[in-house]
């Protein structure tokens, strides 16, 4: 198990300089930048080294710590663009880079050996000794795959001794493809690339859904982990992420505020929801909550700690 | 020359691959391999298709593709010098860890990175290179140019997936079965405080995905906007590619469909042969050659 602070950090992500210049960012600490879906999202932040070394500099100079992530799923042509990013990362003195392809761990372990690693949920770190390969190629942080239960990314913090950054808010990333399904609808809907994956587009059936940002999908419910924060630090975690690359400023503020307040109290030994918190959620959860996979369920159903939340 | 791996999964399609002229043959072990109930060998046939396959000089190669818990990793890799004694010397993994695993308790092993570990690039190449693999198998969806950088990487052999159902989301990154329906069910073959996370793709169900994939949406946005839709995929199969393949130096070809019957599997690998044959005649296939798969084969059935 890593060594238990008293501190905790909260992180969201933000695919480009426009997004974060009209994002508040005061609940957290830290923020992932770059889209890890698509290479022509705009204003992808892996994609341009001038924006990406302004965006480090403007959340520092908010007094956040700036990561950088990766694509989900690069290809060869992606490497060299990747790389460049790494360049600036590491020129700039970013706090890390989140990789969810085990090319890339290798990639910035043998060429930026100065950037912290985190291991992304797509890199697909299901056991103790996934984790354990990982570390020993400069891992230093993990994103244990989000169908593990807590129960199994436990055994795998007291096994590996590496922080691991746990899912606890948003829309949760089930899959990356090479295609974008939302191009064939750019003349229907009279809105074309790259506005068109900033649309909220859902795949709808009978009493649940998905949420597609054209070459990636996600939970249509959003993981809520809120009242299940002091389980969370029981355990020792203290590395938390509000999923937000699909999400508006106001999500990313409002969830983030909702968070900071919920952590602080629950370190702090109080670990009850409060009712506006809720309010404030269910207002950002189009198709309603779930908590992933972490109690052994399917991911989209919701287990409740308490009967008196909703 | 690089040499054809077929699909086998049952004794009757071992029997297809070996009389259509596969040079290798890939089968998975009850409970143990993503392919599910459908495409998979109980010990007893896995000992004969060993036995059957080696009197062609044929090697059999073994899928143990599924990520156990840990508490059940201890009882797979128990299993292995059974596997050792019966003469199988590659086996085809679905993780790093378990790879890693294999690697340190069982040095004398062949072991092959397979498609579901998600390497794209020359980069996921040479991690699994490092890692103590000797194979690494690319999706089909790798070029002919991709697949020679990924050569080019050196101390591994490159295998491509050259016929294989390309789903929405690539293989080794989709959860949404599980999203929808995850059900730990009882592993086939007897053990017990072992189950298997049915609707999880990458740590192995029977065999169900649930088609998640496969079913009609509605596309909805914020402005009301409603489309039916189905997320895209295809039966992939670059058999016009096999010489570019082979020139880019990728050493297997490798078909897809465990689930495959006789009937459908013989002539699909006797087609991929004779494009192998041509390709070492300096012949190109012509890229329609192939006939389509029909659905219920795709997916679940894969």
């Amino acid at each position: 198990m890593a060594p238990v602070t008293a501190r905790f950090e909260l992180t969201t992500s933000v695919s480009n300089l426009r997004q974060l210049r009209t994002s508040d960012l005061a609940a957290y600490d830290a923020v992932y930048l770059g889209n890890i879906y698509c290479r022509l999202y705009e204003g992808n932040l892996l994609e341009r080294p001038a924006e990406l070394r302004e965006a480090i500099r403007v959340a520092r100079d908010r007094g956040r710590q700036a990561y950088l992530t990766t694509y989900g799923a690069p290809r060869n042509d992606a490497l060299q663009v990747v790389r460049g990013a790494l360049e600036v990362a590491a020129a700039e003195g970013a706090a890390g880079v989140e990789v969810h392809s085990v090319g890339l761990l290798k990639l910035v372990h043998d060429e930026f050996p100065s950037l912290p690693i985190h291991v992304g949920n797509f890199a697909n770190v299901y056991t103790d000794v996934g984790a354990d390969v990982l570390k020993a190629f400069g891992a230093t942080r993990i994103a244990p795959h989000y169908e593990l239960t807590l129960d199994e990314v436990d055994e795998i913090a007291r096994s590996c001794g590496l922080p691991l950054e746990l899912l606890v808010h948003g829309k949760m990333p089930l899959g990356v493809s090479e295609f974008c399904i939302l191009l064939e609808y750019e003349a229907t809907w009279g809105v074309g690339c790259p506005d068109l994956c900033q649309q909220e587009v859902f795949l709808r059936k009978e009493g649940w859904g998905l949420k597609s940002v054209g070459k990636g999908v996600l939970s249509g419910r959003d993981v809520c982990m809120l009242e299940h924060l002091p389980r969370l630090l029981a355990s020792g975690h203290r590395h938390f992420r509000i999923e937000t690359l699909s999400e508006s400023p106001a999500y990313r503020a409002a969830i983030g505020a909702v968070y900071r307040e919920a952590l602080t109290r629950a370190m702090a030994g109080n670990g009850r929801p409060e009712p506006q918190w809720w309010q404030a959620i269910r207002d950002h959860a189009r198709l309603g909550l779930c908590n992933g996979f972490y109690f052994g369920q399917s991911g989209m159903d919701y287990v409740a700690a308490h009967d008196d939340h909703t | 020359m690089a040499m054809l791996l077929a699909p086998a999964g049952s004794p009757e399609a071992l029997e297809a691959a070996l009389d259509a002229g596969a040079d290798l043959v890939y089968v998975g072990l009850k409970g143990w391999s993503r392919g599910g109930a459908r495409g998979e060998l109980d010990w007893q046939e896995l000992e004969d298709a060993v036995g059957r396959a080696g009197a062609r000089g044929v090697e059999v190669q073994l899928a143990l593709n599924t990520i156990p818990k840990p508490r059940e990793r201890a009882v797979l890799l128990d299993q292995i010098p059974r596997v050792v004694t019966l003469g199988i010397r590659t086996l085809i993994v679905n993780d790093v860890g378990i790879l890693s695993a294999l690697r340190g308790r069982y040095p004398q092993l062949h072991l092959t990175a397979s498609i579901g570990c998600g390497a794209q690039n020359e980069a996921d190449v040479a991690f699994f290179r490092d890692v103590g693999a000797a194979a690494v198998v690319l999706p089909g969806t790798v070029g002919p140019d991709e697949a020679a950088a990924c050569v080019a990487v050196g101390g591994v052999a490159i295998e491509v997936m050259l016929h294989m159902v390309e789903e929405f989301v690539l293989l080794g990154k989709c959860s949404m079965p599980s999203y929808v329906h995850l059900r730990p069910t009882a592993m086939p073959g007897g053990l017990t405080d072992v189950t298997r996370q049915t609707g999880s793709m990458k740590r192995g169900g029977v065999g169900a995905c649930y088609k998640i994939c496969e079913q009609p949406w509605h596309l909805e946005d914020g402005h009301g906007r409603r489309e039916t839709s189905m997320l895209p995929s295809r039966q992939l199969s670059r058999i016009g590619d096999v010489a570019a393949y082979v020139a880019a130096g990728v050493q297997v070809l490798k078909l897809q469909g465990r689930s495959l019957p006789p009937q459908l599997l013989r002539p699909l690998v006797a087609r991929y042969r004779r494009a192998l044959e041509d390709a070492g005649a300096g012949a190109g296939t012509p890229p329609t050659a192939e006939s389509v798969l029909p659905p219920s084969w795709t997916v679940v059935g894969r």
